[in-house]
């Protein structure tokens, strides 16, 4: 983190990834190191992955300003189906903001002004007429904090489902005898089930949700989430409040629900990163997003000097 | 000497000087209680107690813990007493000492020994000074300890010699012919003097220092505290045992002694007899009663909280949740707020001139619902605000990103979170417009004293009809009594003397503490309403 810390070698690498950065190459120019980074100017094949199949999500040249900051510039990256993307980065480099574009949840921002393009399987989502309901609960969302609701377990997971008209258990339906009760069952078992919470739980569906466990409480969030059944499941640092037994139990869950859904899953913690996701995009200072690829590619054999220098915790 | 660094880790065993300086808190304590006891006239000051007359008692005390407290500090001072004092007792509390031995300065200057003006000036200034510098000057010990022992024992003789006996009477001159007897004065100069002891008491205790202006403060918070309790509960008891006689006169029980009630279709004798809640006012009643008046205050409640909390909620959601947080919403929430303490006698007066007219031209039961919602409404959204604003972002944001509408996020997160402190504003709200009376005297009242027979009936009064408005309730918009309107009358007017009632002071009292009942009434359902919600949101 310290300028101070700059040896021989270290300058050596710098001068090396000047090159490499395609900056003019025979210039001396004196180096210069602003808070531990390397000077080096991005170049777009870094962030082109390749993978097999249709993108699930796409985004192209993404701009956010949260007023006069610019938080993320120009941002291009195509997600793959049924796969875990992991967004890494230092703190304020934007990934959590490019997170919350996925669904629009930047939408809620009043400051927030958002210019590009994301398509979910080809249509456009920052264009008119685009249904925010409908939108998110294909593109669902996991918090960093674990936040249920201070409701019963069984009401925390049928909520999406109840409040979109799809299961209805009110006392006009059950007057009518068609209250879904039993899907809502079935529901709240699939859903905890899937996160890995039921043999926990499920002798106590009618407690308080706030009665559980700081990692209990974030499985929830995600059964939560997928009760909704969503397409797409975006998750925000889901294990950075939670202890290590706690941390490895939602990554072996996010390793799971990548056979039926995408997770686009943003994480401070590398080592998480390289465990449980497929490809993984780096993020820097400054919202850009430097290089992008396969998890092997970008953690093992990384083509910007800055990712290496961050990954082998240089700087960040 | 002196500074933090040199106190014990770990305190020996009590010793006797602490014990002494526990008991004289103790002590203190007792005397407080003795003089509050006085003041509200449970002992007289000529009454002997154990043997002496209480104010020989209360000067007796006072002058032994006032040598108490000066031995300890000097003997602290001396180094008798291992003590961990400051160099000096601060600012505070030599102003403090300072400006009460000011003030007995110039009244011992000017009341006892006559002189005047220049003369007690210059006594005041004497006196004061010389208390600020003994206190501000000596170490911590001596400094908090002296001037108020000092004025304890000063206190105490004065009582013992008679120079403040129970006789005595200090008449202001004033136009109003105000004055000062012994049976206030005395009690309350005892009850002043002893908190003060208390707190330098408490202070040797603690061996001065930080921890002895820990405990000093701690004994006035407490003894400040204990005193508000059973300033209130002195206040219930006296409404309780004035109005109990009253209250339950003429109470009987048994099958068929009660009056005859129809409930579903089916008449029946209940197997109570209560005349004061039973009856009205009449010329034949063995026991008067205050039954429409009762009957009034509830309709007159349900009816404002029917019509301001639902408005209320309602205003508050939008302001709350949808609309920008921006210029409006501040001109909204002054608005409220200045609403809110606007005085009920205004409110009244817009019932009077706004709603009666409008309202059959008539003082009625509406009019009086309406105008007590419009004293509730701002609160109901003052507090539904506040509440919804204190409804962590994080379950809106979790609402969001399942796809729920912002309306649904409201109705089945927010409010639900937000219902125990919106009950708590209620229950507030509802405390208030219960008691009020200028509003109801204004709008809805009847005759003073009604008959039972005139109590209103909302329930039984509606009426279907085949035209324009299809629902009439002529009991709404007819003029009835309510408590704190009847209580009002009762008193200041002097009305009920002319009508029946007889043992008139006994009816007022019951009348106030049926008052006092049904509010309480009210906040319990309310107390029990917030219980049943925050119980839903919270895990055991």
């Amino acid at each position: 983190m310290s300028e101070t810390r700059q040896t021989t070698d270290d300058a050596q690498a710098t001068a090396d990834s000047e090159l490499a950065g395609g900056a003019s190459p025979g210039t001396d120019q004196p180096l210069e190191v602003t808070s531990g980074e390397t000077r080096e100017r991005t170049r777009e094949e870094w962030v082109e992955h390749e993978f097999e199949g249709e993108a699930k999500l796409s985004v192209s040249d993404l701009d956010v300003y949260y007023g006069d900051d610019h938080a993320l510039k120009s941002v291009s990256m195509e997600i793959p189906e049924n796969s875990v993307t992991a967004l890494i980065g230092p703190s304020g480099c934007g990934k959590s903001t490019f997170l919350r574009c996925l669904n629009r949840m930047n939408d809620r921002i009043k400051a927030a002004s958002i210019d590009g393009s994301v398509r979910l399987e080809g249509e456009e989502l920052y264009q008119d007429g685009v249904n925010l309901v409908e939108l998110r609960k294909r593109v669902g969302m996991v918090f960093q904090s674990p936040n249920p609701f201070p409701k019963s377990i069984a009401d925390n997971i049928s909520y999406g489902p109840r409040k979109h008209g799809d299961l209805d258990t009110g006392l006009l339906a059950n007057l009518l005898g068609r209250s879904d009760d039993d899907a809502v069952d079935e529901l709240v078992e699939r859903s905890l089930q899937q996160a890995a919470l039921w043999d926990e739980v499920n002798d106590r569906l009618d407690d308080n949700a706030l009665g559980l466990s700081g990692g209990q409480q974030q499985r929830l969030c995600i059964a939560r989430a997928l009760a909704t059944d969503p397409e797409v499941l975006l998750m925000d640092e889901p294990a950075s409040a939670l202890d290590p037994i706690a941390t490895s139990k939602i990554e072996d869950l996010v390793h799971d629900l990548a056979e039926e859904y995408t997770v686009v899953i943003v994480t401070h913690n590398m080592q998480q990163a390289a465990r449980i996701s497929d490809q993984t995009a780096v993020f820097l200072t400054g919202g850009e997003l430097v290089e992008y690829g396969d998890t092997d590619q970008v953690f093992e054999d990384p083509q910007s000097q800055r990712v290496e220098d961050y990954i082998s915790g240089k700087f960040g | 000497m002196a500074g933090a660094t040199d106190t014990a880790l770990v305190s020996e065993d009590t010793s006797e000087t602490e014990a002494v300086a526990a008991g004289a808190v103790g002590l203190a304590a007792v005397l407080f209680a003795l003089s509050l006891a006085s003041v509200f006239e449970l002992v007289t000051i000529t009454d002997p107690v154990a043997g002496v007359p209480m104010v020989a008692l209360l000067g007796g005390l006072l002058v032994v813990l006032g040598f108490a407290v000066v031995t300890f500090g000097v003997g602290s001072r001396l180094g008798y007493v291992a003590t961990d004092p400051r160099p000096t007792a601060g600012l505070l509390a030599s102003g403090t000492f300072g400006l009460i031995w000011f003030v007995v300065g110039g009244l011992v200057a000017s009341q006892t020994l006559g002189l005047g003006t220049a003369g007690w000036v210059v006594a005041s200034l004497v006196t004061g000074g010389a208390a600020f510098a003994v206190s501000a000057l000596p170490r911590e010990d001596i400094g908090s300890t002296l001037p108020a022992g000092a004025l304890a024992v000063f206190a105490g003789v004065v009582f013992l010699t008679g120079v403040i006996g129970p006789s005595w009477l200090w008449d202001l001159g004033w136009e109003q012919q105000a004055s000062f007897n012994a049976e206030f004065t005395i009690p309350v100069l005892t009850a002043f003097c002893s908190l003060l002891v208390g707190w330098a008491a408490a202070k040797a205790y603690g061996g001065f220092g930080a921890r002895g202006r820990h405990i000093g403060a701690y004994v006035l918070v407490y003894l400040n505290a204990i005193s508000i309790i059973a300033l209130l509960f002195l206040l219930v008891a006296f409404t309780v045992l004035k109005g109990l006689p009253g209250l339950f006169k003429g109470l009987a029980f048994g099958a068929g002694a009660g009056p005859e009630v129809t409930l579903v279709g089916v008449t029946f004798s209940l197997p109570v007899s209560w005349p004061f809640v039973m009856n009205g006012v009449a010329l034949l009643n063995d026991v008067n009663g205050v039954l429409p008046a009762i009957v009034g205050t509830i309709w007159l409640v349900v009816g404002a909280v029917l019509f301001a909390v639902p408005l209320g909620i309602g205003a508050a959601v939008f302001i709350t949740e949808y609309a920008d947080r921006g210029r409006f919403t501040q001109v909204v929430e002054i608005a409220t707020n200045g609403l809110w303490s606007t005085p009920s006698i205004v409110f009244g007066l817009f019932g009077l001139a706004f709603l009666v007219p409008r309202l059959g031209n008539q003082k009625s039961l509406l009019a009086g619902m309406l105008t007590l919602g419009f004293m509730l409404l701002p609160l109901v959204v003052i507090t539904s605000r506040e509440s919804m604003l204190a409804v962590p972002d994080e379950y809106r944001d979790a609402s969001a990103a399942l796809g729920v509408t912002k309306w649904q996020t409201v109705r089945s997160i927010v409010l639900p979170a937000a219902l125990p402190g919106i009950v708590t504003g209620i229950i507030l709200g509802v405390g208030r417009i219960a008691g009020e009376t200028a509003p109801i005297l204004l709008t809805m009242s009847g005759s003073v004293a009604p008959p039972g027979s005139q109590t209103v009936d909302v329930l039984g009064g509606f009426q279907l009809q085949y035209a324009p408005p299809f629902v009439t309730n002529p009991e709404l918009m007819q003029a009835t009594s309510a408590l704190p309107y009847q209580l009002y009358s009762l008193i200041t007017a002097g009305v009920g003397q002319s009508s029946n009632i007889s043992a008139i002071d006994e009816f007022r009292w019951a009348t106030a503490l049926i008052l006092l009942v049904v509010v309480l009434g009210f906040y319990a359902i309310g107390i029990a309403t917030r219980y049943y919600f925050r119980s839903k949101l919270q895990h055991d």
